[in-house]
């Protein structure tokens, strides 16, 4: 199914009745409070929320939490902003300029092109998702297990490259992954793997009990005790108003985040926050006062905020075309689809236009909403922060328990939850990310199936994954990265890999 | 000992306690893989990292050098996640609320009692009406219908 007039009447069809364009500006505002308040990260937000769309057609449900994503991109930068604290990961580079931006009055303008630019890279976003997702999908329809198997396998190399951090670990964290995901009834022979005779691990180990318990659970373990005084600036309504110069000074930037964004969005890894650095790197390369940069330069906020919202929207291009989730935030989409009874997939756009063209529509429009809403609203939401992490914390932990428990009304899923934020707690102090093995859980059904598909169809020949073109192409991308990864590990010196990390562990 | 070390040799035991747990799925043959054919696969490459991990990790930080100032908070919430897991079915969502959400505000952050109870209340009830009554999902009521 190709980009057509009809198609995108069918999406805003969908999308413009009462019922979703509230589901629209219900996700936006969510997202956006999830975005600014430090500690809820997207990906929480997703998994708590997620409970609450049971009641609702799969396409408000996708419109809704897909809203909360990309308004989290949003969000995020207004805590980078005015308190020197990124709201999410994907704000840490804002922090540098915007806070400097609002040391000198300026916070009302640093938002403003904040807001512009996500807006800006967001739409375009979208257009790029719009006509390139479809003929994706056309192109995987020719897939057979051997292909799908190792452009998963790929994939989840790719994502630990990209991650940051030891490859060494982030490989292991997959493997770990792989095997938690293979708790349960095995499909193909339904035999009963390490349940230990628990009938409620039969259906396996959850995707949302997982991506809550080492995201939600263990950052509020890690960050028990914080303190709870902030410094907060808040900027005036008159001043949220660039000046001319300030516009012309961001037009450059927004367009190239906007295009490095959603190129490495669609790579496997932490696309949002790497786009961040690209594009902050690129614009302190290409400006004439690269000294500006640090001391409040506004293409230091302009470049990353509109490079994160494109890269949130590029990793929905392998999501709704492949079923390939790129990091935890669309692997936490995709079991949420999957609720709904829809599975991602090269023929999702094919057999659900309806979910597909609609989910498009409302991002044109929770895009517009959002730049017409979060520059007013930002009073507001400088309120939000004032609220106290100890009230906090309690209250995220509340709807991390209902979050979880509503998915299957399963205490076991909230067992899971409360080991996942151990290991996740544990896993951060010794350094080992995260990510990885969350992928590594909701991949291993399909990344099993293929492969012991692929290993029957050629009588039991691995020579099958490199005697397809396609995939070997895939295997020789995964043995590029498995030697870019090692190549600081042997030479001993540090690469862009190793400073994200530090970054990501200062936000 | 060093992190890498230690987790190292983490990675290697598990992959062994797979090895040895997986004895009792049949392992099928390369032609037709039964259920235990990846998760052996995937047992040896855990212990190959892990080995990795062991060779390597000479140089990385030592064990010594992580800090836990936030561990006896993280404990206790531990603590309430735990609670929860064994009593939300039994005494019900809005009591075990109460009671975790009472315990976090009032024992571990020391704030006021009126407020402890104000916000304990507040969010118990609230939270289920929200989630229950008005969105239908499902909570437990436990054995007093509660």
């Amino acid at each position: 199914m190709e980009v057509s007039f009809q198609n995108l009447i069918l999406g805003f069809a969908t999308v413009l009745t009462p019922a979703n364009l509230l589901y629209s500006l219900l996700g936006c505002l969510i997202g956006t409070m999830v975005g600014v308040l430090p500690g809820v990260g997207p990906l929480a937000g997703i998994s708590m929320l997620l409970p609450t769309t049971f009641g609702l057609d799969a396409t408000s449900a996708i419109i809704l939490l897909a809203g909360i994503y990309y308004g989290a991109m949003y969000g995020g930068s207004t805590t980078s902003i005015l308190m020197r604290i990124p709201g999410e990961a994907a704000s840490v580079m804002t922090c540098i300029d915007g806070y400097a931006m609002a040391r000198k009055g300026r916070a009302g303008a640093a938002l403003a092109i904040s807001a512009i630019g996500s807006y800006a890279a967001g739409t375009l976003s979208v257009v790029g998702l719009m006509f390139l997702a479809p003929p994706l999908a056309r192109f995987a329809l020719g897939f057979g297990p051997p292909e799908y198997c190792s452009l998963l396998v790929c994939g989840l190399v790719v994502l630990s490259y990209m991650t940051g951090g030891s490859i060494v670990k982030n490989l292991s964290m997959i493997a770990l992954g792989l095997m938690i995901g293979m708790i349960g009834i095995d499909q193909m022979s339904g035999y009963f793997r390490f349940s230990y005779g628990l009938v409620a691990l039969g259906d396996g180990v959850g995707v949302v009990p997982v991506a809550v318990g080492l995201f939600g659970i263990s950052e509020i373990l890690a960050t028990a005790g914080s303190p709870d005084r902030r410094e907060v600036i808040k900027p005036r309504f008159r001043d949220l108003l660039p000046s001319k110069q300030e516009l012309k000074d961001s037009v450059g930037p927004i367009g190239r985040g906007t295009v490095l964004g959603f190129m490495i969005g669609i790579i496997p890894g932490s696309a949002h926050i790497i786009s961040t650095f690209v594009s902050y790197a690129l614009e302190r390369r290409m400006s004439k006062h690269p000294e500006r940069f640090g001391e409040g330069a506004i293409e230091g906020v302009a470049g990353p905020e509109s490079a994160n919202n494109a890269a949130s929207e590029g990793a929905l291009v392998p999501l709704l075309a492949l079923g390939v989730p790129t990091g935890p935030i669309p692997a936490v989409l995709l079991a949420a689809l999957m609720v709904h009874g829809i599975s991602p997939g090269p023929l999702f756009i094919k057999e659900q236009p309806t979910v597909f063209w609609g989910l498009i529509a409302s991002m044109y429009l929770g895009n517009l909403m959002l730049l017409l809403l979060n520059l007013p609203l930002v009073g507001i939401f400088v309120n939000l922060l004032r609220v106290p992490y100890r009230i906090l914390y309690p209250t995220i932990l509340l709807f991390c328990v209902v979050g979880v428990y509503a998915v299957n009304s399963s205490m076991v899923d909230v067992g899971i939850m409360s080991v996942m934020g151990i290991l996740g707690y544990l896993l951060r102090k010794m350094d080992f990310e995260t990510a990885p093995l969350v992928l590594g859980v909701v991949l291993e059904p399909i990344i099993e199936y293929s492969f012991r598909q692929a290993l029957a169809m050629s009588d039991g020949a691995y020579s099958i994954f490199v005697q397809r073109p396609i995939s070997a192409v895939f295997l020789v991308v995964a043995w590029i990265m498995i030697l870019l990864g090692l190549k600081p590990l042997i030479k001993k010196t540090r690469d862009w890999r190793e400073r994200l990390t530090e970054a990501e562990k200062s936000a | 000992m060093t992190i890498d070390r230690l987790s190292g040799a983490f990675l290697v035991l598990l992959g062994l306690f797979v090895v040895w747990e997986r004895r009792v799925l049949p392992l099928g043959t390369s032609h037709h893989p039964g259920p235990g054919y990846a998760p052996l696969l995937l047992a040896i490459l855990l212990i190959f990292f892990g080995v990795i991990l062991i060779a390597g990790g000479k140089g990385s930080p030592r064990l010594r050098s992580i800090s836990w100032p936030e561990a006896p908070q993280a404990a206790a919430i531990l603590a309430c996640c735990i609670f929860t897991t064994l009593l939300m079915e039994e005494i019900g969502y809005r009591l075990t609320m109460f009671l975790v959400l009472g315990f976090l505000f009032g024992v571990m952050e020391r704030m006021k009692i009126w407020l402890v109870l104000t916000l304990a209340i507040g969010f118990s009830l609230g939270s289920f009406w929200l989630f229950d009554s008005l969105l239908r999902v499902p909570l437990p009521r436990g054995g007093w219908n509660f």
